[in-house]
């Protein structure tokens, strides 16, 4: 009875040196993939910036108590697509005004404040849509306490298509970037079949399979793939932790770092891996076919 | 007044007939001083009249002429009165001017500030609309602060509008303030030359008065001079009436061989006899006395069965003792006479009375005040008293305590 050898991780025991170099540089990308993605992810394009850019002003009338418009706050807050309503009162909105205009401040003399308190209401960064903005406005219009909501109607749509732009355009790039790194790792996976056909042809010669060994190259190349891709997505996660707590200002376009633990962060790393894997096996049988069928 | 001239020249008539019938030789004289003295009389009595109207001329001009002062203060206290409230008015409105004035003055301030101050808002408001016109970063603080500049340059339109409108507001009353105090001065003008006019009125009317009180006074004193003549000289006529009566009455109980007559001193006697004694009629003081008496101013020889007593005008006349009154009437030349009967031929007699206040046949005593003194213009009248005893006349102040 015939013994029959173990495919597995074959490349690695044919070709240890190329494949050691080829699995550091695909752990390098798969760093700056998993920076790029968890970033994307965090920051939804521009959806976090515009976010925090963008207010909903709730102006109040004159003569709201302001135990009444804590209240109306603590209500606009309640709504699913607010991150946070604060009041801020007409003595609070003078002095911010007058931030604004500092050569205000001495005209006004005796005359005292004219501005009233306000509501200012900010969208969660995953809710900034048309339709959420106009469901939070009409909630606070319907409220007598309002005088006036300021939602920006003239350039919300700009905002948003902008937005909508710059989410797809991150996407975009991110993922010819990873479509690059795929026909990269397929000439890699090719040029290595080439390089090992004599070998792959003494094996089938001894009677193994050539789609055997086509499946478990691609099985090996999966299991890296997902394991480089986890841990370049750690790394890339990690790194980004760190800038983050280094630069806070990244925080308005980003998010925050705690943000890189929730689950569903990991869920999404987890998924980002499994695709990494997926393309990496492709990849694999992609090379292993042209190098069979002499291709490109 | 001439129905008792007209009885007075009766008398003397009938005195100057019956004298020269009964008295031959002394009488005619007598007579002939009658007829002298009642041309004199008439005279006189002619000119009492005319200086009596005179001076009830002057009295109805005084009283008129009092009136129109009284009037006159009157009016012109009414119009310092007004004048008063009116300058008070004046004063109150000069000093609204004044406030309102001051108000005008610090609102064209407070106007000219606020207009300066919201060009420099707008002017801030448009740097800062450039400045942040193209700011895509703060998108929603920008359209805040914008809205809040509509909302501070609204105020401070409104704060100007509403200084405009207080300031025209104060404007107006300032003018209707000037109006009212040019109306009132005016007015207070007019009522100064209404004032001034009443004011020399009353000095014309003042000046006019005293002339007439000189006027009034002078002819009070003439009337009272001219009276006193008049009276003495009906005093005189009618003593000299009796004189004769007398005379023809002793004549004729000579001719018939009648009693003699009581002694007279005993008659002061029998008067203090009276129950409860004799008292004065009134207090003062006696001017003509009881007697033969020389008149200067007429130059006669007179003999007075009585006495004057002069006292104060309308002072009340008390019978001397207790009796009865025998008569109260006019008497020619004595007036309104009262004459008391107390009995055993005693008589008083009181001449010259203004009223009665007791009546014929009426018991008085003592004291009992039977009528009054007429009133005069110089504020004494004359009380003629007379007492008789058996049909003799006899002195009075030896029977009466009388102050001489």
């Amino acid at each position: 009875m015939s013994e029959r050898p173990s495919l597995w991780w074959i490349d690695w025991r044919l070709s240890q040196g190329p494949l050691v170099r080829e699995t550091i540089g695909r752990f390098l990308f798969f760093c700056l993939f998993g920076f790029a993605f968890l970033s994307l992810l965090l920051s939804g394009g521009a959806s976090r910036f515009l976010a925090d850019r963008y207010a909903i002003t709730a102006v109040l009338r004159a003569e709201v108590p302001s135990a009444e418009a804590e209240g109306l706050a603590r209500k606009a807050a309640a709504l699913p697509p607010v991150r946070s309503a604060v009041y801020r009162d007409p003595e609070a909105a003078w002095k911010e005004f007058l931030r604004a205009y500092p050569g205000l401040d001495p005209l006004r003399g005796a005359g005292g404040s004219p501005m009233p308190g306000y509501i200012e209401v900010r969208i969660r960064p995953d809710r900034l849509t048309g339709a959420d903005v106009t469901l939070v406005t009409s909630a606070l219009r319907a409220v007598p306490l309002v005088e006036q909501v300021l939602a920006g109607e003239e350039w919300l749509p700009r905002l948003l298509r902008a937005g909508r732009l710059a989410y797809w355009v991150g996407w975009g790039i991110f993922g010819a970037f990873l479509a690059g790194f795929f026909l990269v790792g397929r000439l890699q996976e090719r040029a290595r079949a080439v390089a090992l056909a004599a070998d792959f042809a003494f094996l089938t010669e001894r009677g193994v399979p050539a789609g055997r060994l086509a499946f478990f190259r691609a099985a090996a190349a999966a299991v890296s793939g997902f394991l480089l891709a986890a841990s370049g997505t750690a790394a890339g996660g990690s790194a980004l932790f760190l800038c983050l707590r280094k630069f806070p200002f990244l925080e308005g376009v980003v998010g925050p770092p705690s943000d890189l633990l929730l689950p569903r962060t990991v869920a999404a790393a987890a998924l980002f891996s499994c695709g990494a894997a997926l393309l990496s096996a492709a990849a694999s049988l992609l090379g292993w076919r042209a190098a069979r069928y002499g291709r490109k | 007044m001439s129905r008792g001239i007209r009885r007075i020249l009766f008398v003397l008539l009938a005195a100057a007939v019956s004298l020269s019938i009964l008295v031959p030789a002394s009488a005619r004289d007598i007579s002939a001083d009658l007829r002298k003295e009642r041309g004199r009389l008439l005279e006189m009595k002619e000119r009492e009249e005319k200086t009596a109207q005179e001076l009830t001329e002057a009295l109805r001009k005084e009283k008129r002429s009092k009136g129109r002062v009284g009037e006159l203060r009157e009016q012109l206290k009414r119009q310092r009165s007004l004048l008063s409230r009116i300058d008070r008015k004046v004063s109150a409105l000069n000093d609204r001017l004044e406030r309102a004035e001051k108000d005008v003055r610090e609102l064209a301030a407070a106007h000219g500030q606020a207009r300066t101050d919201l060009e420099r808002a707008e002017v801030v408001a448009f740097a800062g609309q450039r400045a942040g016109a193209g700011d895509p970063w703060h998108p929603s603080a920008r359209e805040r602060e914008r809205y809040f500049m509509r909302v501070y340059l609204a105020a401070d339109a409104e704060g100007v509008a509403r200084i405009t409108r207080a300031r025209m507001r104060k404007e107006e009353e300032l003018s209707g303030l000037e109006r009212q105090v040019a109306v009132t001065e005016r007015k207070m003008a007019r009522e100064k030359k209404v004032g001034d006019t009443l004011l020399s009125r009353q000095e014309e009317e003042r000046r006019r008065l005293a002339d007439i009180e000189r006027e009034k006074k002078r002819k009070e004193k003439e009337l009272k001079s001219l009276r006193a003549k008049i009276a003495r000289m009906e005093s005189v006529v009618s003593r000299v009436e009796r004189q004769v009566k007398e005379r023809e009455r002793r004549a004729r109980k000579a001719a018939a061989g009648g009693s003699p007559v009581r002694e007279p001193a005993e008659a002061p006697r029998r008067f203090a006899s009276l129950s409860g004694g004799l008292s004065a009629p009134l207090a003062g003081k006696v001017v003509t006395r009881f007697g033969r008496q020389h008149d200067t101013t007429f130059d006669v020889t007179i003999e007075n069965r009585g006495v004057e007593i002069e006292a104060a005008s309308g002072a009340s006349v008390k019978a001397v003792g207790q009796g009865e009154v025998a008569f109260a009437g006019a008497v020619s030349g004595f007036g309104n006479v009262l004459i008391v009967q107390h009995g055993g031929g005693l008589f008083s007699v009181y001449g010259r009375l203004e009223t009665f206040l007791v009546k014929q046949g009426e018991a008085v005593k003592k004291g009992t005040v039977v009528g009054n003194l007429p009133g005069s213009p110089s504020g004494k009248s004359v009380l003629y008293l007379e007492l008789r005893a058996g049909g003799t006349a006899i002195d009075p102040t030896s029977a009466i305590p009388l102050e001489s």
